[in-house]
């Protein structure tokens, strides 16, 4: 997993950037706001660790502007004590927990664990792709017309629409959407992608997932007439 | 007062049941071939006086019988309910080759729902007749709307009528939200059982 660490004091940053290494973490450390940002325009992060008073940017701001762009990687914010309002603050603008300083490297470890299990949780309700709109909370699918989905159809049409044109091969959707539960296999993950290839053509999308049972399948442009 | 039908009455209880069984014909040719059903439920009415009248006042139509029979085009309803979406295409390609008929016009609500969810496909058929029409044509020409739809969509179509014409609602807003809910829920049924039965099928 990758974190991004932002913390203009360089011996704090240098303890804790060999802590989440030391624990298996790939750090990324810059020492200011805007170059926070700027690092999460170029790559995905499994989280984000702000400072809160920084130089150029502080991590407030950063935060706001990372949030602009629809990025929704968690965020830990670094606070000093006294600073009620900032945390407050930091939250509203976006943050999904804090820490005060000093802190237990064991409880910023636990908080970070933590904080990238729970992703997704932050991810927004809306999802929108072309001519395509998912809304999440509803399962509700639509283009022309609106549909509902099952759950599961649901996640895995939110997948597929966050990363148009990867493709998913049968086993990478059958650990991540049935978790390998007993009885699931390639044929449980074929009617899936049937129901949501029918669902799609049901909503007049010129969206299609492409594929053949049992291979890997992908969200693409179909042939418009 | 007359009848806005002015004579034409008979005429189209009997064009309604000469087009309702050639559907009934090939229905039952299609059964006798696959032993399945290609629909559930068949049945017409002829628009009520009233129904009507109040129709043509809406278009800005005159009452009289040239308006009833040639502008509206619903004076005859026949409805196709079907169990499955793809029994519903399979009868519009039936209604393109039905004898003495041609379709005039189509409206797919199935693949663009009304706004408030409602759901059927819509066909109007020019049916000819072998006597002169109110216009004095010959061959007549008489209009027929076919509403095809599948079980689910037809229970909604009863339910939103309901409510349409029943005063005094509470909350109209939250029930027409829940209605808009209920048929973006069948419709997701009904692709859902579409797809089961392709691939028990295939």
């Amino acid at each position: 997993m990758k974190i991004l660490l932002a913390e203009d004091e360089i011996d704090l940053a240098d303890v804790v950037s060999a802590m989440l290494a030391h624990s298996g973490y790939t750090v990324d450390t810059v020492t200011n706001g805007l170059e926070a940002v700027e690092k999460t325009r170029t790559d995905a992060y499994d989280a984000i660790l702000l400072d809160v008073m920084m130089p150029v940017m502080d991590g407030l701001t950063a935060v706001a502007e990372i949030r602009k762009t629809g990025n929704t990687t968690p965020v830990l914010f670094l606070t000093a004590k006294t600073e009620v309002n900032d945390r407050i603050a930091g939250l509203d603008a976006g943050a999904d927990d804090y820490l005060t300083k000093p802190f237990a490297m064991g409880e910023l470890l636990a908080r970070v664990r933590a904080m990238t299990r729970r992703h997704g949780q932050y991810s927004p309700s809306i999802v929108t792709l072309q001519d395509l709109t998912l809304d999440t909370s509803k399962s509700e699918l639509t283009c022309r017309n609106s549909i509902s989905l099952a759950v599961r159809e649901s996640r895995l049409m939110e997948q597929f629409m966050n990363h148009p044109g990867i493709a998913f091969s049968t086993e990478d959707l059958l650990e991540k959407f049935w978790k390998n539960e007993d009885g699931a296999d390639a044929e449980a993950v074929w009617m899936y992608i049937s129901f949501l290839r029918n669902k799609l053509r049901a909503v007049g999308s010129t969206l299609v997932i492409s594929g053949e049972s049992g291979g890997a399948y992908v969200l693409t442009q179909g042939i418009t007439s | 007062m007359d009848s806005i039908y002015s004579g034409y009455e008979k005429k189209l209880y009997d064009i309604a049941i000469r087009v309702t069984e050639r559907i009934r014909n090939y229905g039952d040719a299609y059964s006798d071939k696959t032993g399945k059903k290609l629909f559930e439920h068949l049945s017409w009415r002829i628009k009520s006086e009233e129904s009507m009248r109040s129709k043509c006042l809406e278009d800005g139509l005159p009452l009289n019988a040239h308006s009833a029979l040639k502008e509206v085009h619903d004076a005859i309803g026949i409805r196709i309910v079907c169990l499955f979406l793809n029994d519903i295409h399979a009868n519009i390609e039936e209604l393109h080759r039905l004898p003495g008929c041609s379709v005039v016009e189509e409206k797919d609500y199935i693949s663009a729902a009304k706004p408030n969810g409602y759901r059927s496909y819509h066909l109007i058929l020019s049916v000819a007749d072998d006597e002169p029409d109110i216009d004095g044509n010959y061959p007549g020409t008489y209009f027929a709307e076919i509403q095809l739809r599948t079980i689910a969509m037809d229970t909604w179509a009863a339910l939103e009528h309901e409510m349409k014409y029943k005063k005094d609602i509470r909350h109209p807003e939250l029930i027409s939200a829940e209605l808009k809910r209920c048929a973006d829920e069948l419709a997701a049924c009904d692709v859902s059982m579409q797809t089961i039965r392709d691939l028990i099928r295939s």
